[in-house]
């Protein structure tokens, strides 16, 4: 039982938070649950489905920080493509191999040059912001088909599909990280990559496989984010990396690589998520809401410090 | 640099030893001179004492945080807070001034003192605590950026330094960073301290077994690296001539690459301050090369981030090579190949660097207009022989207001036959739009036009221009009137506020609660209409604004938080948007919760909200004809150079507008305009 809940602290801790939050808002702010609660969960979708591949980059010691214009670039395109008729169904595999060929670019740098991937993706960000501002010049994409807002589905459709979709990725994931071997693999790579490699594990193509599964992600999260709203904001991806990877560390998962789970970063998105809207209920200014998210990222990791203190 | 003078050889040798020079480095050298002799020639002004000394000017700031993150990621770290610290202390410095009445240099030295506080903030987490760099500073990156938010609230705006404080921006920081940057470079390559850090950024451990103080010597760098930011901050403010919560944006990314393009290894152990001045300055040089070039500003971002990716290549190229050299036998032989493949590494390098400015100048020498221009001469009557160059600026170039401001300023280019250069910050940045005033000042434009994003720091850098004889018209936000001819009035902020309260109050009936959707807390100009807005609703005692929420130019989140606002409050009349991306962003949030007693109004443009307009959800959307202001802009600019327009006229003959006042020197478009479901057909922009 101790070793569990050690094994499991930050998990617990992370839940813990979020459940004395949701209890503060239904003390303070019952009608937050009338409907804010779901809006909220509509609004993570996407957030959840980069959070899972920036839990694969970074279980594998790297980052990625270009997630949030790939994000942006895939959006912009996508809209493109349905407004130039594709149908739907199209638009959403080309656009999934538009993310992963994006990550396959970073990936190869990172996997196969042996390049620090902050620095590889710090540039791909740059190129990707500024060579989408300079063909598009800020432009939002108008004039979308109907079928594009809620894949043509209702709105109370849609935002069910939009949850259950990252939902199912989610399971996916968490079920592979735990029982595939190639899940194993991830988390061998980034514990130690020499020991993985004299394992038999080839660490080049792990660590390409991620990056490729991060920008494929991404293109999934690019299509989860722009149909919500019938036009395409260029700008939707704009400081979504920091708030991805924030997640993703407050859910416990160590940057030196190797350590966490997908559930821990459910709830981390959770959290960081809700934070928001619940200031509002709260009636807190809104200014604060940035620093009380600084906040939440140094005590997440100050805990993780006292638990390698107290451990082993 | 320092390396410039011929020497006999073993000084040679010793010297090159002394500067640390890498290969990389020597690429780099190349490099920058590439990017000098090829803007020499398709840059206008450009190699000219006055462009060097913008360059320098310009980069000071971030190459204080570069010197700073050279020392950290030596050691193997990193920092993401610096661009962030340094908004913290520039807001401190502003309050330490202006609110505690102390001297500008006792404010400073506080301001600095701030940022050494805030670097061991860091360096506790990071020594004590042992959580990685990247974590601490990337939470403390959101802290300090909160802090200062908090701090002026979002709104508050430190101007009106005293002149001898600005005078300090002005030059006299060269030295300072020179001194800076001659410090550092002894700190790293000159002490023990300097060896202690590449040690510690090989293996610490080893270096903690050598009797290194490791907690000690890490520590160091994280607080030098405050206090740096702390130090940028003030000359910041001196430079900018304010100071708000968003300075520094972004520098961290930039200081990065320009420490890693100069040959520090980002896994750390080694690294050259000199390096890292070149990476800095091949930055800065293709920045404001493309920019005195007419180049668009973003290719300088995408060729920046091709530059920095090459680097690494070849950083990583070259250190695995090194690594695998002493597991062979042959150490001779091997070490004849390497000599060759590196030869061959860096020929290509070159080469590939020359072709892509080569190649992004190729574009540019296409659209570049003939030779260096002479300063207009005052007041000449009559269209000049030469075609007028007139530059304009957007507040950013993304939004679809300026976009169709662009529209407009195009129209009456080509009417009027002047050369238009049209660029601008890729977001609302007041620090980028001085940049570019100066560099157009330096091309030597005949018309400046420009939305200032911060009309009182953005004069000092008019004022520098206008001594040069360049007419400045502002428009849409403007500047001191000391600082500009003319101002193009598209409204009021009072005519705004009232409009936008009025028609709320119509639109409500007079009573009951709304809410305001605003791009961030710190632009000026809508805080400039929410003061009005808030004058007005005194006149209206049974409506209640309930709260403000930031968007922050963002549709996404303008969709968001309206969301947020409309659960929250189950008796909301109405969504205000004051800022265009935020109109149709919150009538998508208001048609998805199905709230039908909700209404939306806002600025925005016709096309962008005519769905929601006949839908019934958004019910009025106020602009003036923004085409119109664009056009009314680039007239005035002209008839100023021909001297058509001189001041005191009473009014202005501007083409298919007819003729239009002239209230002293602010020239009229009109009152705003209502757009609703009856008229709003009737306009396509």
């Amino acid at each position: 039982m101790r070793t569990l809940l050690r094994r499991y602290l930050r998990e617990i801790s992370v839940g813990a938070a979020y459940a004395a939050l949701l209890a503060l808002l239904a003390w303070q702010a019952p009608r937050y649950f009338q409907q804010q609660f779901a809006s909220v969960w509509v609004s993570i979708a996407p957030i959840l489905v980069l959070a899972i591949g920036m839990t694969l980059v970074i279980l594998s010691r790297n980052i990625d920080i270009s997630v949030g214009w790939q994000l942006s670039v895939c959006g912009v395109v996508g809209g493109l493509l349905a407004r130039a008729g594709v149908p739907m169904p199209a638009v959403f595999a080309l656009v999934t191999v538009l993310g992963a060929a994006m990550g396959a670019v970073n990936g190869a740098l990172v996997a196969f040059m042996r390049l620090p991937s902050i620095v590889v993706t710090l540039a791909t960000m740059v190129i990707l912001r500024q060579g989408l501002a300079w063909a598009r010049q800020g432009e939002a994409v108008y004039g979308l088909p109907a079928d594009f807002q809620w894949f043509g589905l209702s709105q109370a459709a849609g935002e069910g599909v939009l949850v259950l979709a990252a939902m199912a990725l989610f399971c996916a994931f968490a079920w592979g990280l735990r029982w595939l071997a190639a899940g194993r693999a991830v988390y061998a790579v980034g514990s130690d990559r020499e020991a993985a490699r004299l394992a038999g594990i080839r660490t080049g193509r792990v660590v390409f496989a991620v990056f490729v599964l991060m920008g494929a992600l991404a293109g999934v999260a690019a299509m989860l984010q722009s149909v919500r709203s019938p036009q395409v904001d260029p700008n939707a991806g704009k400081d979504l990396e920091l708030r991805v990877i924030a997640a993703v560390v407050v859910g416990g998962v160590a940057v030196s690589g190797g350590r966490g789970t997908l559930i821990g970063v459910l709830l981390g998105v959770a959290l960081l998520g809700t934070i928001g809207s619940a200031l509002v209920f709260l009636d807190v200014h809104s200014t604060w809401q940035r620093a009380l998210e600084g906040g939440i990222i140094l005590l997440a990791v100050s805990t993780d410090a006292l638990r390698r203190r107290s451990g082993p | 640099m320092t390396a410039a003078s011929p020497n006999p050889a073993g000084a040679g040798a010793r010297l090159r030893a002394a500067v640390h020079a890498s290969p990389q480095q020597w690429v780099l050298a190349g490099l920058l001179a590439v990017e000098v002799g090829v803007f020499s020639v398709v840059g206008t002004n450009f190699f000219s004492a006055d462009a060097a000394y913008q360059v320098t000017r310009l980069s000071v700031e971030l190459g204080l945080l570069a010197l700073a993150l050279t020392l950290v990621i030596v050691t193997g770290g990193i920092d993401l807070s610096v661009g962030s610290l340094l908004g913290l202390c520039a807001v401190l410095f502003g309050t330490f001034w202006r609110d505690f009445g102390m001297s500008p240099v006792l404010a400073g030295g506080a301001a600095i003192g701030v940022g050494g506080l805030g670097g061991l903030l860091n360096a506790v987490f990071i020594t004590r605590q042992r959580i990685p760099p990247l974590i601490v500073t990337l939470g403390s990156f959101s802290l300090f950026r909160g802090l200062a938010e908090g701090i002026t609230r979002g709104v508050d705006n430190y101007t009106n330094f005293p002149a001898s404080f600005l005078a300090l921006g002005n030059g006299p920081q060269i030295p300072v960073f020179l001194a800076t940057a001659a410090g550092a470079w002894l700190l790293l390559h000159r002490s023990t301290v300097g060896r202690a850090l590449c040690a510690i950024g090989h293996t610490p451990e080893g270096a903690r077994h050598a009797g290194i103080p490791v907690e000690r010597r890490v520590a160091l760098v994280y607080v030098l690296s405050g206090l740096a930011s702390g130090l940028a901050a003030v000359i910041y403010a001196a430079r900018v001539g304010q100071a708000k919560a968003d300075a520094g944006t972004g520098y961290e990314l930039a200081a990065i690459t320009a420490v890693v393009l100069g040959g520090t290894s980002i896994f750390g152990g080694r690294g050259s301050i000199v390096g890292s001045l070149l990476g800095l300055f091949a930055i800065a040089i293709l920045q404001i090369g493309l920019r005195l070039a007419s180049g668009p500003a973003e290719a300088a971002g995408v060729l920046t981030g091709v530059l920095l990716l090459v680097a690494i290549s070849i950083q990583g190229a070259l250190s695995r090579q090194a690594v695998a050299r002493p597991a062979t036998a042959k150490p001779t032989e091997e070490e004849l190949e390497m000599k060759n493949s590196q030869l061959a590494v860096l020929c290509v390098v070159i080469l590939a660097a020359a072709a892509i400015v080569a190649s992004s100048n190729y574009l540019l020498v296409r659209s570049i207009a003939t030779g260096p221009r002479a300063a207009p001469s005052a007041g000449g009557v009559g269209p000049p022989s030469r075609k007028i160059t007139l530059a304009m600026m957007p507040k950013s170039k993304g939004n679809a207001y300026f976009i169709a401001c662009q529209r407009g300023a195009e129209a009456a280019a080509r009417e009027l036959g002047v050369d238009l250069i049209w660029d601008g910050p890729t977001d609302p940045d007041p620090a980028k739009q001085n940049e570019i005033v100066d560099t157009w000042a330096t091309r030597g434009v005949d018309v400046i036009c420009v939305a200032a994003e911060n009309g009182k720091g953005l004069s000092t850098a008019l004022r520098a221009a206008r001594k040069k004889g360049i007419r400045i018209v502002t428009y849409d936000a403007d500047a001191d009137p000391d600082a500009r001819d003319f101002f193009v009035n598209q409204a009021t902020p009072q005519g705004i506020g009232y409009t936008l309260m009025d028609t709320a109050a119509r639109v409500m009936g007079g009573e009951g609660e709304f809410a305001i959707i605003t791009a961030s807390l710190t632009a000026a100009n809508m805080n400039e209409w929410r003061k009005h807005i808030n004058e007005r609703l005194a006149k209206y005692p049974r409506i209640k604004l309930l709260d403000v929420r930031p968007c922050d130019d963002i549709q996404r989140k303008a969709q968001e938080e309206t969301t947020v606002l409309l659960n929250k409050h189950a008796n909301l009349k109405l969504i205000m948007a004051i800022c265009s991306p935020a109109v149709p962003g919150a009538a998508e949030a208001v048609k998805q919760s199905g709230r039908e007693g909700v209404k939306v109004i806002g600025l925005g443009l016709p096309n962008e909200n005519k769905a929601y307009v006949h839908e019934g959800i958004t019910e009025a959307v106020i602009l003036w004809n923004t085409m119109n202001l664009g056009y009314l802009t680039v007239r005035a600019g002209h008839d100023l150079v021909t001297g058509r327009l001189r001041p005191g006229a009473r009014e202005i003959a501007a083409g298919r507008l007819g003729t239009l006042r002239i209230e002293g020197d602010n020239i009229l478009l009109g009152t705003p305009f209502v757009f609703t479901k009856d008229n709003i057909d009737q306009f396509d922009f």
